[in-house]
C-alpha cells in the first residue's frame, strides 16, 4: 500500500526541473537557418521520449514517425515515406489518447504543409532548399545583419569608435538602434545555452555613450558617380539608403514634409525613451557622409513625385505609416479624443500638450500606446489608463515598456473591447465605454478575445488617445501607377517598387506596414544596394575596423545584466532619458559573455555568415 | 437508458455504459485488443476507435461512455485505416516471434490480421526472400536484440520478445484476481510488464494463478507446462469472450467444472491428441473466468499420470502381494465375499465409504448400493475429514 | 453456504472470515474477498494464524486455536449488551432467545479475551463492526469444524447471524467453505448413514419407504455409523468388509497408527482409486476408477449449485466408469440394478429428492448452463435458490442453539507443551493424489514442515529451515521447519498433504460429539531438532 505524500513519486521530478529549463534555453537557442524537416524529426523524438507507453498511436507510432522523418531529414526518403508518414500521422492524431501523442502528430501535418517546399526540396533535390544552414544568430536575426560580435569585441577591447563604425557598416543608427532597437539580435543568442542571452543593445549603448556617433568620422566616401537619387521621407529608412548611396558616390536628396529628420524617431517616439540630442547625433554622423541634400517641410505629392522619378535616376520611397487609425465607435468623434500619431507628431516639433487634471485613456496594447500613456503621465494628466481587449501578455508592447508605464502610475485595464465614447451637451468626451471580454479561442496564433456575459463599464475620460495601428497615406504615389496590397507599397524582393515608373524603389513602414526602427534600417540599406546595382554599379563599402581575434570561451554561467532606469516617481514627471547605461565593468562582464560565434563553430566556414560585402 | 445510434440503426443503451458495451449488445462487432471485460479498458491499443457525430476525431469505443442521442459510425475507410495500422504498429513493434505468433491460425491476433486486413505477403518475391512467419508490414521490426525470458516461476514463464503491452494481464492480476503482484515496469517507450516471475518469484504475492497467461493475447505470458504445442498463443481469449477457432489445431474445449475445491470454478479443458493440454478459466457463477494455481495447472496432469491403474488387483493370498486380475475375476471376489459377510453377519458388518471428490450421479448409486446391495446403512463420505 | 459468492463480494458491508483460509484453500473466493475489499468491504479475520488475508483485514483476532465457541458466545452476548441485535428478526423469526441469551451471557468480553487470548479492545471492536453493518456475512471452514467441539462452533456462529438478523439477506448469511469440488453433493446423495438424498432421513419411516418403493428392496432402519466412528468399529470386529470409493484414509484421517491398525483388522477391503494409494496397498481388491475429466455427471459446490463435469478424454484403457463397476457390483450382489447413464440416474435423483426436483442434465447443458441450479430447486421451471431462509427458515423459525464451550481434547501440557493445527497450503491438494502428479506444484511445495514461532523456536535452538522431529503420543514424523511470527507463541502448524512427514501420523483421533468430525485442528506435540 502506497500511502499519500507531497513528494511526487519521482524523486526527481524536482531535481528535473533544471534540465527542463536547460532543454526549454537549448530550444530557445535553436539556432537560425536550421532545416524545418530536422527541426520537425526532433521535436518528434521529443514527443517520442515523453509517451507514457500506455497506447500504440503514441508509443508505437511516434518512434515510427520519428523515425521517417529522420530519413526524410537525411534525404533518404522516397515519395511513399512521405505518403507513409503522413498517412501515420493523420492516424497518430486522430487515435491517440492525449495531447502527448496527438499534438505531437498535429504539429507535424501543419509542418508538412508549412515547409512542404522544404519537403519537397528533400525528396526530389536531395538536398535543403536554398539558405537552409547555420550561421551566427545575433547577426542572422538582425535584419540589418550587423556584425554584433565584432562590435562587442571592440567595445570589451574599449575601442568604442571602432565599435560605432562596425555598427555603421550596416546600419548608421547606431545610436537608435542603442536605445529603442527591439534586438531581434539577442532572440537565439546561444548564450541561451549558458545562462541567458547578452544585453546587446545595452553593449552598444555604451559604445555610443563613450563615442556619440557625431563624433565618429565614417568611412571614407567613394568617388563621385554624378548619379542623383531622390530620397522620399527623412525617416530611419530613408536617411539609411541616403548614407549608404552618399558613401557609394551617387548625389542624394531627401525630400521631409515635416519639419526636421527622423520620422517616426523624431515624431513617434518619445525623447524619454530616445532623447532627440542623441537622435541628432546620428543624424549628423549620417550627414557626415557627404553630399545629402536635405529638402525639410517639402511634401510630395503625385504630380511631384512624377517630376522626381524623370528627373532623379532613381528614387527611394521611405514615407512610413503616419497616418492614424481611427475607432469606428459611436462618439468617435467627440472634443478631446485623438489619435496617438498625432499628439506624439507635436510633440516632436515641441507642442507638449498639458492634461493637468485630465483623465486620460489610451485605446491599444502596443508599443505606441504605451508611449502614449507614459506621454500622458509626464503631460501631467490626473490618471492615465490603457484600455485593451486582449490579456496583457497578448500586448504586442514589450513587455519591458509595458511593466513601465505600470511604474509610472498607468493602469492597465484589459480584456476591455470600447463600445462607445461619451460626451456632454458641448460635445466634449466624458467617458469611454468598454464591453468587458474573455478570453477565447486562438485563432492565427492569438488567443482571440470575445464579448463576456457582463454589462459595459464605463471608464471616465476627459482625453481618449487612439493607438490602434497606423495606415499609409499611399494615395499620391498611388496615382503615379505604383500598386498596393492593403494600402501598403508592392515591391519585389530587392525592394523595386511594383508598377508605375521603372527607377522607383520602396521600403520601411510603407512597404511593410508598421514595424521597428530597424526593419526600417535594413529596407534602407537593402535599397540603397540595389539601388546602386540599378545604377549599374556594384559598390564594396569598407568600414575601416576589423573584429579583434576571440578569446576563448568562458563557460561559468553568468547572470544578464539588465539596464537600470531612474526611479518612476522620478522620471515621469520629465521628458528626460529614463535608463541608465551600463558601469564600465559591468559591459565587460556582458561582453565576456559573447561567445564569438563569428570565431567559433560555423561562423569560420565559408558561406557560414550572413553578411554583405 | 439512453437512445443511440449505430450504424444507423437506433438503440437503447445502459445508462453508464460504453459504445462498446452498447455495441455488444446489440450485436455490432467492434474489434479490440487490449480490451478485456471486467479486466481492462485502458484504451491503449486503438483498435477500438468509431466515430461519433459531431467529435472531430474518431474515439475508443472501449472507453468512451454513451451519451443520448449519440450516433455512432463503427465501420468507415478512414477506422479501417486507422486500425489496421495501429494492428501493424503492435506487430512490428517487437521481432519475428511476435509476427509468427499472429499467423498462429487460431490465436486472436490471427483472427484480427485477418478481419482488419494485415495480410502474409502475395507476390513471389516477397515469399521467396522471407522466411515463414511474416506478414506485410509498412514499418520493420523496432526490437533489435532478443530479450531473455523470465521464467523462474515453475508455472509461468514470460517472454518480452512477444510482449505488446497491451496489459491484460495487469487488469486480470490486479483488477480480477486482486492479487496486486504484476504491473509495468520502466516507463514511457520503455514500458516493460513486470512479471513477478523471476528468480525471485517466491518472494513476489504471486500465487501462479495464471489468470494473466489467460489473459494474454499473444503467449508472451505462458504456462510452462502445456506440453507439445507450447508456443500457441496460450489462450487467445478473444475479448469478446467468443471462443478462438481452434478447428486448425484440432483442439477441443470440453467447458466442465474443476475437480478440486468447493468453489465450482467453471474451467475449460483445452484437448488435443487424446490428452488433455491446458485448462482455461470459463465463465462460471462463483469463479467468474478466474481459476487459481490448481485449478489451471494442477487439474489435469494426473489425468494421464503414467501411474493410473489400468487393471483390477486382487491380493494373492500365497504372497501376501497385489496382482493384476481380470474385471470378472476382481469382481466376482468383491461380490462373493462382500455377499458372505453380509449373508453371515448381516449387513452391519459392511461399510461403504464415498468419494467426495466424485460426481453426484456416482455417489449417489454408491450409497444406493450400499444400501440396497450390501443392506447396510454404514456408509460415509469424508465429509468430515 | 446460505448465500452465494456473488451477492456476498457485490453487496456485503462486512465480511467475518473465521477459521478459513481461502487464499490458499479456496484460491477463487481468496480473490473475490480481496475484490469485495477493495470494493470498500470490511474484513475481520478470526483465525489464529496470520494467514495472507490477515493483512488486509480492518481486525485480526489472533485466537486460540479451540476457542471458538468461546468466541462467538462471546460476540453474541455483546451484540445483545450493546444493543446490535435486530430485535424484529429475533422477534419475528427464531425461538429460543431468551434461553440462549441466559447462556452467553457468562460470556463477558473480559472471560472471552482471556480465554481466546485477544484483548477486549478488538473483541467489542469486532460486535460493533459486524453488528452496525447492514449487512455480514460469515464465512468460515474447517477451522471452525475440525474440532472436538466443532458442531457447537457452528450453532454458535449461527446465532451470530441470527441474532443480528444476517440471515436470508443478500450479502449476509452462515457460510462454509467447503472443501472439496463435490463434498457438499456426496452429502446431499445421501453418503451419510443417517441421511438418504437431500437429507431425507433414514430413520423416518415414510422416507424410508419411498425408496424401498422406488428401489424395490428393503431397506435397513437401523442408525449407521459414521466413517470416523467405524475404525474403531473394525477393530472391534463389528465391521468386517469395507468398500472405500477413492478416499486414502491412511493419509487424511487422523492417528494413521490406529487407521492402519483398523484396515488391517477387516476381513476384506475393496478399494476403488485412480492410483495405487497408500490405502489400496492395503486392500484385498483394488479396482481401478475413472476421473472426472472422463465421466459425465456433476459437482454441488459450496453455494449448492449443481454444475456440470463432462468428459473431455477416454481414460486409460482397463479403467471404467465407476457407475458400471457398482453396477455389476449390484447386480452379481442379488440386486437388480438396471445399466443408467449419468443423465438417467440424476433423473432418478430427482425423483427422489425434493430439492434436486428440477435439476437435469437437460436443464444443466441448456438454460442453466451458465449459471448452473442452486438447490433448493424443486422443479423442472423453478430458478434455483441463490439465498437461503429469505423469508423463512425451512422449519419455519430458526431456533437459537445454546452451544456448550468445551476446550479442546487435547491440549499442550509439560510433556507435549506446543499445540499442532493443520491444514492446506495454496499449490497441493489434501493426500496430493492430484496435485502431487504436477511437477510444477511440487516444484514449488513438495514436502512436509512445521510452522513454529520465533520465541519457541529460540527455546528449541531450532533455526528456519532446520530439519525437526515432530512427535504426539500417537506418532512422530520429520519436517522442515518454517520459523516466524505467523502462529502464536505455544502454537504451530502443518500442512497434512505430504507423505514425508504427514500431520496425521500426529493427530488426534477426538471427535465431534455430533459431527464425528476428528479434532484436526488441536493436538499436543513436541518438537526437537532432528
Amino acid at each position: 500500500m502506497t500511502h499519500l505524500s507531497i513528494a511526487p513519486r519521482s524523486a526527481d521530478d524536482a531535481r528535473l526541473a533544471a534540465t527542463v529549463e536547460r532543454f526549454a534555453r537549448r530550444i530557445e537557442a535553436m539556432p537560425p537557418g536550421i532545416c524545418p524537416v530536422v527541426a520537425q524529426a526532433a521535436l518528434l523524438r521529443a514527443g517520442a521520449d515523453q509517451t507514457c507507453g500506455k497506447c500504440v498511436p503514441c508509443r508505437d507510432g511516434l518512434p515510427r514517425l520519428a523515425a521517417l522523418a529522420d530519413k526524410l531529414a537525411a534525404c533518404a526518403a522516397d515519395e511513399a515515406d512521405l505518403a507513409c508518414a503522413r498517412e501515420l500521422a493523420q492516424m497518430i492524431r486522430d487515435t491517440s489518447d492525449c495531447a502527448i501523442g496527438y499534438e505531437a502528430a498535429e504539429a507535424f501535418l501543419q509542418g508538412l504543409d508549412e515547409f512542404a517546399e522544404e519537403y519537397a526540396s528533400h525528396l526530389n533535390e536531395r538536398r535543403c532548399a536554398a539558405g537552409i544552414g547555420q550561421s551566427v544568430p545575433c547577426e542572422t536575426l538582425c535584419p540589418a545583419h550587423v556584425n554584433a560580435p565584432g562590435y562587442i569585441a571592440l567595445v570589451a577591447q574599449g575601442d568604442y569608435a571602432g565599435a560605432v563604425n562596425m555598427v555603421r557598416k550596416d546600419n548608421p543608427f547606431p545610436t537608435a538602434c542603442a536605445f529603442v532597437c527591439e534586438h531581434p539580435c539577442e532572440e537565439r543568442c546561444r548564450r541561451t545555452l549558458i545562462d541567458a542571452p547578452l544585453n546587446i543593445r545595452g553593449i552598444k549603448r555604451y559604445a555610443v555613450d563613450r563615442a556619440p556617433a557625431n563624433t565618429v568620422a565614417p568611412p571614407p566616401r567613394s568617388v563621385d558617380t554624378a548619379r542623383t537619387v531622390a530620397v522620399i521621407g527623412g525617416g530611419p529608412s530613408g536617411l539609411t539608403c541616403a548614407y549608404f548611396l552618399a558613401l557609394m558616390g551617387h548625389r542624394v536628396t531627401v525630400f521631409e514634409a515635416r519639419r526636421r529628420l527622423g520620422g517616426m524617431m523624431r515624431y513617434g517616439i518619445p525623447a524619454y525613451r530616445f532623447p532627440r540630442a542623441r537622435l541628432d547625433e546620428d543624424i549628423r554622423g549620417i550627414m557626415n557622409a557627404g553630399t545629402i541634400t536635405v529638402r525639410c517641410g517639402d511634401a510630395v505629392d503625385a504630380e511631384r513625385f512624377r517630376e522626381i522619378a524623370d528627373t532623379y535616376h532613381a528614387v527611394y520611397v521611405a514615407i512610413g505609416a503616419q497616418k492614424g487609425k481611427t475607432l469606428a465607435i459611436e462618439g468617435a468623434d467627440a472634443a478631446g479624443v485623438m489619435s496617438a500619431v498625432d499628439l506624439l507628431g507635436r510633440i516632436g516639433d515641441g507642442d507638449v500638450p498639458d492634461f493637468s487634471g485630465k483623465d486620460v485613456v489610451v485605446v491599444g496594447g502596443g508599443n505606441v500606446a504605451m508611449d502614449c500613456a507614459r506621454t500622458a503621465v509626464r503631460a501631467g494628466a490626473k490618471s492615465v489608463s490603457v484600455a485593451y481587449r486582449r490579456r496583457k501578455e497578448d500586448m504586442t508592447a514589450l513587455p519591458t515598456e509595458v511593466e513601465a508605464a505600470i511604474a509610472e502610475g498607468v493602469e492597465m485595464r484589459t480584456l476591455c473591447a470600447p463600445a462607445a465614447i461619451e460626451a456632454d451637451e458641448q460635445g466634449r468626451c466624458t467617458a469611454l465605454v468598454v464591453q468587458p471580454q474573455m478570453i477565447g479561442a486562438v485563432k492565427r496564433g492569438r488567443p482571440a478575445p470575445v464579448a463576456a456575459d457582463k454589462p459595459p463599464v464605463r471608464l471616465s475620460a476627459d482625453i481618449v488617445l487612439v493607438a490602434v495601428g497606423q495606415d499609409i497615406d499611399a494615395a499620391p504615389f498611388e496615382e503615379c501607377g505604383l500598386s498596393t496590397t492593403w494600402g501598403r507599397f508592392d515591391a519585389d524582393d530587392g525592394l523595386h517598387a511594383q508598377g508605375g515608373p521603372r527607377n522607383v524603389f520602396v521600403g520601411g513602414d510603407c512597404q511593410t506596414g508598421p514595424a521597428t526602427v530597424i526593419r526600417a534600417i535594413a529596407a534602407g540599406k537593402v535599397a540603397a544596394r540595389n539601388i546602386d546595382e540599378f545604377l549599374g554599379y556594384s559598390h564594396k563599402l569598407a568600414c575601416g575596423v576589423e573584429a579583434p581575434a576571440a578569446q576563448p570561451n568562458d563557460r561559468t554561467p553568468y547572470g544578464r545584466v539588465e539596464l537600470a532606469e531612474r526611479p518612476a516617481c522620478e522620471r515621469k514627471r520629465d521628458f528626460e532619458d529614463v535608463e541608465c547605461g551600463m558601469s564600465r565593468e559591468e559591459v565587460l562582464q556582458e561582453c565576456g559573455r559573447c561567445l564569438r560565434c563569428d570565431c567559433f563553430g560555423i561562423g569560420v566556414t565559408e558561406g557560414g555568415r550572413q553578411q554583405y560585402a | 437508458m439512453p437512445s443511440i445510434i449505430i450504424d444507423g440503426a437506433a438503440l437503447s443503451a445502459r445508462e453508464g455504459s460504453t459504445i462498446l458495451e452498447a455495441a455488444r449488445q446489440a450485436g455490432v462487432h467492434i474489434p479490440t485488443l487490449c480490451y478485456l471485460k471486467e479486466r481492462s479498458a485502458i484504451a491503449s491499443c486503438r483498435l477500438c476507435v468509431v466515430e461519433v457525430a459531431g467529435e472531430p476525431h474518431p474515439v475508443p469505443a472501449c472507453s468512451t461512455v454513451v451519451r443520448e442521442g449519440m450516433e455512432v459510425t463503427t465501420r468507415s475507410p478512414l477506422l479501417a485505416a486507422y486500425r489496421k495500422m495501429a494492428l501493424e504498429l503492435i506487430l512490428s513493434s517487437k521481432g519475428p516471434a511476435l509476427v509468427a505468433c499472429a499467423q498462429r491460425a487460431d490465436g486472436e491476433l490471427a483472427a484480427l490480421c485477418h478481419e482488419l486486413g494485415v495480410e502474409a505477403p502475395t507476390d513471389a518475391e516477397a515469399a521467396d526472400g522471407a522466411a515463414e512467419g511474416t506478414l506485410e508490414l509498412r514499418f520493420p521490426f523496432a526490437q533489435g536484440k532478443e530479450s531473455p525470458r523470465v521464467e523462474g516461476n515453475p508455472f509461468l514463464s514470460f517472454d518480452p520478445n512477444r510482449c505488446i503491452k497491451c496489459q491484460r494481464c495487469v487488469g486480470a492480476c490486479n483488477a480480477a484476481a486482486r492479487n496486486h503482484s504484476l504491473g509495468t515496469r520502466r516507463r514511457g517507450a520503455l514500458t516493460l510488464i513486470a512479471a513477478p516471475f523471476g528468480p525471485n518469484w517466491r518472494a513476489s504475492e504471486c500465487e501462479s494463478c495464471g489468470n494473466c497467461a489467460q489473459a494474454c493475447p499473444t503467449g508472451a505470458i505462458s504456462l510452462k507446462a502445456r506440453g507439445a504445442g507450447a508456443d500457441l498463443p496460450a489462450y487467445g481469449d478473444a475479448s469478446d469472450g467468443a471462443p478462438a477457432d481452434l478447428s486448425a489445431s484440432g483442439t477441443r474445449r470440453v467447458r466442465t467444472t474443476c475437480p478440486h475445491c468447493g468453489v465450482g470454478c467453471q474451467l475449460e479443458l483445452e484437448v488435443r491428441g487424446g490428452r488433455i493440454r491446458a485448462a482455461r478459466g470459463a465463465q462460471g457463477a462463483s469463479n467468474r473466468g478466474l481459476l487459481c494455481v490448481k485449478g489451471r495447472s494442477a487439474s489435469f496432469d494426473f489425468v494421464g499420470a503414467p501411474d493410473r491403474l489400468t487393471t483390477p488387483l486382487v491380493r494373492n493370498r500365497a504372497t501376501g502381494e497385489l496382482e493384476p486380475a481380470t474385471w470378472d475375476e476382481a469382481l466376482s471376489l468383491v461380490a462373493s465375499r462382500l455377499s458372505q459377510l453380509r449373508d453371515e453377519h448381516g449387513g452391519e458388518s459392511l461399510a461403504a465409504f464415498a468419494c467426495s471428490r466424485s460426481t453426484n450421479e456416482d455417489v449417489y448409486l454408491f450409497q444406493k448400493m450400499a444400501r440396497a446391495a450390501f443392506k447396510t446403512n454404514n456408509v460415509d463420505s469424508c465429509a468430515r475429514v | 453456504m446460505t448465500n452465494s459468492i456473488d451477492d456476498i463480494v457485490d453487496q456485503a458491508d462486512v465480511i467475518m472470515l473465521v477459521g478459513s483460509n481461502p487464499e490458499e484453500a479456496h484460491p477463487v473466493i481468496g480473490m473475490r474477498i480481496r475484490q469485495a475489499v477493495e470494493r470498500g468491504c470490511r474484513l475481520i479475520v478470526v483465525d489464529p494464524r496470520d494467514i495472507g488475508l490477515a493483512a488486509q483485514a480492518d481486525i485480526h483476532l489472533k485466537l486460540r486455536p479451540g476457542t471458538n465457541v468461546a468466541f462467538a458466545n462471546g460476540m453474541v452476548n455483546l451484540l445483545i449488551q450493546l444493543g446490535l441485535f435486530d430485535k424484529d428478526f429475533v422477534r419475528e423469526r427464531t425461538e429460543g432467545f431468551r434461553i440462549m441469551q441466559a447462556q452467553v451471557e457468562e460470556f463477558t468480553p473480559r472471560f472471552v479475551a482471556e480465554e481466546c487470548g485477544v484483548t477486549v479492545q478488538d473483541l467489542v471492536a469486532t460486535a460493533k463492526m459486524y453488528g452496525q453493518a447492514k449487512r455480514a456475512a460469515i464465512l468460515y471452514c474447517l477451522g471452525v469444524t475440525e474440532h472436538t467441539t466443532g458442531t457447537d462452533g457452528v450453532m454458535a456462529l449461527s446465532n451470530i447471524a441470527m441474532v443480528s438478523g444476517n440471515l436470508g439477506v443478500a450479502g449476509g448469511g452462515m457460510n462454509p467453505l467447503r472443501g472439496q469440488n463435490n463434498v457438499q453433493g456426496a452429502c446431499d446423495m445421501g453418503a451419510g448413514p443417517d441421511d438418504l438424498t437431500g437429507y431425507q432421513k433414514v430413520c423416518d419411516p415414510a422416507a424410508r419407504e419411498k425408496f424401498e418403493r422406488a428401489w424395490g428392496v428393503e431397506l435397513p432402519s437401523w442408525p449407521g455409523t459414521k466413517a470416523t466412528e467405524c475404525f474403531p468399529a473394525m477393530l472391534e470386529g463389528r465391521i468386517k468388509g469395507l468398500f472405500i470409493f477413492g478416499e486414502d484414509p491412511v493419509r487424511t484421517d487422523p492417528d494413521t497408527h490406529h487407521v492402519l491398525k483398523a484396515l488391517e483388522a477387516l476381513e476384506f477391503l475393496v478399494v476403488e482409486d485412480l492410483f495405487l494409494t497408500e490405502t489400496a496397498k492395503l486392500a484385498d481388491v483394488v479396482l481401478p476408477g475413472r476421473s472426472y475429466a472422463e465421466k459425465e455427471g456433476t459437482f454441488t459446490n459450496t453455494e449448492r449449485r449443481i454444475q456440470r463435469v463432462r468428459r473431455a478424454v477416454e481414460g486409460p484403457a482397463g479403467a471404467r466408469l465407476d457407475t458400471e463397476v457398482f453396477t455389476e457390483l449390484m447386480n452379481r450382489m442379488g440386486y437388480e440394478q438396471p445399466a443408467l447413464t449419468p443423465a438417467q440416474l440424476m433423473d432418478e435423483i430427482a425423483s427422489l429428492t425434493p430439492i434436486y426436483g428440477g435439476v437435469s442434465h437437460a436443464r444443466l447443458d441448456g438454460e442453466a448452463a451458465a449459471r448452473g441450479l442452486q438447490w433448493p430447486c424443486p422443479a423442472p421451471d423453478h430458478p434455483g435458490t441463490p439465498i437461503l431462509h429469505v423469508s423463512s427458515f425451512t422449519n419455519g423459525v430458526g431456533a437459537f442453539s445454546t452451544p456448550d464451550y468445551l476446550r479442546s481434547a487435547e491440549l499442550p501440557d509439560e510433556e507435549y507443551p506446543l499445540l499442532l493445527m493443520t491444514g492446506r497450503v495454496l499449490y497441493q491438494y489434501n493426500a496430493c493424489a492430484m496435485t502431487g502428479r504436477t511437477t510444477a506444484a511440487n516444484e514449488v511445495v513438495g514436502s512436509s514442515f512445521i510452522e513454529i514461532n520465533t520465541h519457541d523456536a529460540a527455546m528449541l535452538g531450532i533455526a528456519d529451515g532446520d530439519r525437526v522431529r515432530v512427535m504426539s503420543r500417537r506418532g512422530q514424523v520429520e519436517a522442515s521447519a518454517r520459523v516466524s511470527g505467523k502462529t502464536n507463541p505455544g502454537e504451530t502448524w502443518m500442512p497434512f498433504h505430504f507423505q514425508d512427514g504427514n500431520a496425521n501420523w500426529l493427530t488426534h483421533a477426538a471427535l465431534d460429539r455430533v459431527s464425528k468430525a476428528p479434532e484436526y485442528k488441536v493436538c499436543a506435540i513436541k518438537v526437537e531438532k532432528a
